[in-house]
């Protein structure tokens, strides 16, 4: 794996805006994402939901195109273009990367935020928070990351309550919009055939023109561990119970972040029934379809949680919760077997290279070097990083960061 | 208007539809298709069987997909664990899933170290060990990947969908199976099935990446020419046509109204099948689709709709799927529907919007090249269902250029007839439960098993059943 080589260059803009290109010259294919500064303690705690409407009404019409023009214009080229949060997505062949790329702009940057087809998402995504309550995992995952965060502006569901998104208006997207979605802190990373020198001169041509002040931040609050456990079931009819069990996280820069990854493979993330998790509880008992624990996965800018989680028969509930219980318990106190973490770092070093396929990968990866700072020969540097990780290492960081005494345990589901 | 190709000729954009593929034919029946591909240093390859759960009789129904659950669970060469374990360790990823009429395992590997998935799937394709005790205990994971499935709010739609469509045909029953005949299955009678149909008549692999091609097809020959024919496919049961609309109203305990509507069809790769996909388009998969512009923006009724055009071996079907807005008046979408369907017969595809539709479906087909293992399916999938099998291919783009209004219209006017059609309606049964009807009981705890004592007591529509999708 360390032969592989990406082809990366990196140009900012005096707006504050960078802008990724990466050569994938083996394709037909090209993709460009967004990811602008827009933090979730941006979206006012009472307008729950706001920044996932912003990001919904994206494509329902800009400057220059109506809400079904847009999607003409788009479909037209073989794209596929989407709004998001903090920014968006096209996708499309190489041929239309340019017009492709022009569209992506005139979305995020110049939606006007027509009243009645905001009005008439909304309540998509009402009847969306509706379809949601009869979902027990869905159920369970939020209640889940209440217990986790709290009143912390993570702990907010990204669709918002049924209360706050009936309250929006489509002046608060407009704000919200030009509050947020400024150049400065924000990234543009494009995949492609072409070189990248040239992928980014295009990429200028377009993003050249959005400029604006740098928006002025909210410090996010101070997280902490919750002092002690807690078991909640919230009982609704269906065949099985969906269980969530955990704490908070990590974020993506803490330095015990590859150690970490091991310790997720061999604990519950681990391809097939390799994890400890997965072998114990689906393999050997027979009690579910789906099950995974970890720890890296959802770490990012913020501290993400550690999650357990299985989907089960309701009269397995609690052998299922002492079976987790049981393992993160042993990791903390036993160091893994030679053969484990050789098999770990296998896998790890030999699998890297499948999230390098994809053109909207590497645009993803591209802006998680930068904005992590892991440096563009991350990829190179990568394996090195977890052949690195010794089994103690591996035990001490489990002690470190599974708090056994201190899960939030939260059902769904059957009783 | 099909025309064909020398491999490797090069003709603008749709020539590049087709990879190099050399093919590789045994005399028992095997056959491989490898291309070779960097320069990324990875491998992806794909087994699909011939075998789903069309094969299936009364009574055995979800021994396909049970079947390819325990393939994973030892064979003579790999014992139990075995499998994952080798795929970790060369850096992949495998997985499998069986539908109606395949079951198909696949690979993703670094380069390096692949053909330890050759000989994986060789070891399988007979030599499956079918442990009782493996069985007794998968059975339970299956069973729960069936609860799983129940508490999905589109499955049982999708499924009584089915069984409505199909009455004679083995479509007619679940892919997962029937809880009751799963509960009953033996090991024995499972490796009777797995005896009959698994071999190398009816199995095929597909292997795209960084390969070494002389030295993988003496592999496959070394590793795949000794094992022996399984019986050839059987025949399945015609289903007649439908005299009548069929339709059933589901009361579940979820809280929103969903509906679809099925429309029997055609075979897989057929020319119908092509005009299919786009009317397909037309009618509801983009927000310039007929179905999209009336009953989410228009008429504001739904806050989804999809339309898929499902062909099969045998003649499958065209569903439509929605989900309506709170409040919506169901009457009101079903009326709305059969206005859309009748307007698309009448006037067939717009000319403007034909050319988007083929601008979508073109773009489709790139983006299944990126990834080794996109292409391995997008080959496999053709090899499995046209008729000219992989190399149809060459072919699929000119076939959809070559469409006419004309031919659109007698298709749809052919096939979306309401009096053949199945329509299901999923509603709220009185009383449904949901989480905010539902009162949390919560329990301060200490987190530990000893402070928790003893024991109490106590997961997209879709027709696929898999090992862990």
């Amino acid at each position: 794996m360390s032969s592989i080589r990406l082809s990366i260059a990196e140009r900012s803009l005096d707006t504050g805006l960078t802008l990724l290109a990466v050569q994938n010259p083996r394709v037909q294919t090209y993709a460009c994402v967004m990811s602008l500064e827009i933090r979730p303690g941006d979206e006012p705690a009472e307008k729950s939901g706001l920044a996932n409407l912003v990001g919904e009404c994206l494509d329902e019409g800009t400057e220059h195109y109506g809400a079904l023009e847009l999607a003409s214009a788009a479909e037209n080229l073989g794209a596929m273009l989407e709004g998001n949060q903090r920014g968006g997505v096209v996708m499309c062949p190489a041929t239309s990367s340019k017009e492709a790329t022009a569209l992506l702009r005139e979305m995020v940057v110049e939606p006007v935020f027509p009243g009645h087809e905001v009005r008439r998402v909304q309540g998509e995504v009402l009847t969306e928070i509706k379809a949601e309550e009869d979902d027990p995992r869905a159920v369970a995952s939020r209640r889940f990351r209440k217990e986790i965060y709290g009143e912390h502006p993570l702990g907010r569901q990204l669709h918002g309550s049924a209360r706050s998104v009936a309250k929006l208006k489509p002046k608060d997207l407009r704000e919200f919009h030009d509050e947020w979605f400024r150049p400065a802190g924000g990234y543009v990373a494009a995949a492609g055939p072409d070189e990248p020198e040239r992928t980014l001169d295009r990429l200028e041509q377009v993003f050249g023109k959005f400029r604006g002040k740098p928006a002025k931040h909210r410090p996010m609050p101070a997280l902490d561990l919750a002092p002690s456990g807690r078991d909640a079931h919230l009982p609704m009819a269906r065949e099985q119970v969906h269980i969530y069990l955990g704490h908070l996280g990590i974020r993506r820069t803490h330095p015990d972040f590859y150690v970490l990854t091991v310790m997720d493979h061999i604990l519950g993330t681990g391809p097939g029934f390799t994890s400890r998790c997965s072998r114990k509880l689906r393999d050997e008992q027979g009690l579910c379809y789906a099950v995974s624990a970890g720890i890296t996965a959802s770490a990012g800018e913020e501290p993400g949680t550690f999650t357990a989680y299985i989907g089960t028969s309701p009269e397995h509930r609690q052998k299922a919760i002492d079976g987790f219980l049981d393992e993160i318990r042993r990791i903390r106190t036993e160091v893994p077997s030679p053969q484990e973490l050789q098999d770990v770092k296998d896998y790890l070093t030999g699998s890297f290279v499948f999230a390098l396929e994809r053109n909207s990968n590497l645009a993803a990866y591209a802006i998680r070097a930068r904005r992590f700072e892991l440096g563009f020969d991350f990829v190179q540097r990568y394996p090195d990083l977890v052949r690195a990780v010794t089994a103690e290492q591996v035990r001490e960081a489990s002690e470190r960061h599974l708090h056994p005494d201190r899960l939030a345990v939260v059902s769904a589901g059957a009783s | 208007m099909m025309k064909t190709m020398k491999q490797g000729e090069t003709k603008p954009a749709e020539a590049k539809m087709l990879p190099d593929v050399e093919v590789v034919e045994l005399d028992n029946g095997f056959k491989a298709l490898l291309v070779e591909r960097g320069p990324l240093p990875v491998v992806a390859s794909v087994m699909w069987y011939r075998v789903g759960a069309r094969d299936e009789h009364t009574g055995e129904t979800g021994v396909s997909h049970f079947l390819e659950h325990m393939m994973f669970k030892g064979t003579k060469q790999f014992a139990k664990g075995q499998i994952d374990l080798q795929t970790s360790k060369m850096g992949g990823s495998n997985n499998a899933f069986t539908d109606n009429d395949s079951t198909a395992y696949y690979f993703a590997m670094a380069a390096d170290r692949w053909e330890t998935a050759l000989e994986i799937e060789s070891s399988r394709m007979r030599g499956c060990l079918l442990d009782p005790l493996e069985f007794a205990s998968e059975k339970n994971v299956v069973l729960e990947e069936l609860a799983m499935g129940e508490d999905d709010p589109w499955r049982p739609l999708y499924q009584t969908t089915e069984s409505l469509l199909f009455q004679v045909h083995p479509y007619h029953h679940p892919v997962i199976g029937y809880r009751e005949d799963l509960e009953r299955l033996t090991a024995q009678q499972m490796r009777g099935y797995y005896e009959r149909h698994y071999g190398p008549n009816r199995a095929f692999l597909v292997v795209v990446g960084a390969i070494d091609k002389a030295r993988t097809k003496q592999r496959i020959q070394d590793l795949f020419g000794p094992i022996p024919r399984a019986i050839d496919r059987p025949v399945a049961l015609k289903e007649p046509v439908a005299q009548g609309e069929r339709r059933a109203v589901l009361r579940t305990p979820h809280s929103v109204t969903r509906l679809c509507i099925g429309f029997p069809t055609c075979r897989m790769g057929e020319r119908d099948d092509y005009a299919l996909d786009v009317l397909a388009h037309d009618l509801g998969n983009s927000k310039n689709s007929r179905l999209y512009k009336r009953l989410v923006l228009k008429d504001e009724l739904v806050i989804e709709v999809s339309v898929m055009n499902e062909t099969r071996q045998d003649p499958g079907a065209l569903l439509v799927l929605c989900e309506l807005r709170e409040g919506a008046n169901p009457a009101r979408v079903e009326a709305a529907i059969r206005e859309e369907v009748g307007k698309q017969i009448a006037e067939g595809v717009d000319k403007r919007d034909l050319e988007r539709i083929r601008s979508q479906i073109r773009a489709s087909f790139l983006f299944q090249d990126e990834a080794a293992l996109d292409l391995a399916m997008k080959l496999s999938r053709f090899e499995a269902g046209a008729p000219e099998g992989y190399r149809t291919l060459e072919t699929v783009l000119p076939t959809y250029d070559s469409l006419t209004r004309k031919e659109l219209r007698q298709v749809a006017a052919k096939y979306f007839d309401f009096d053949r059609a199945a329509i299901v309606w999923a509603m709220p049964a009185a009383g449904a439960q949901t989480a905010a009807s539902a009162q949390a009981k919560d329990q301060p705890s200490g987190g530990g098993k000893d402070e928790r004592g003893k024991q109490k007591k106590g997961e997209q529509k879709g027709k696929k059943a898999g090992k862990r999708a």
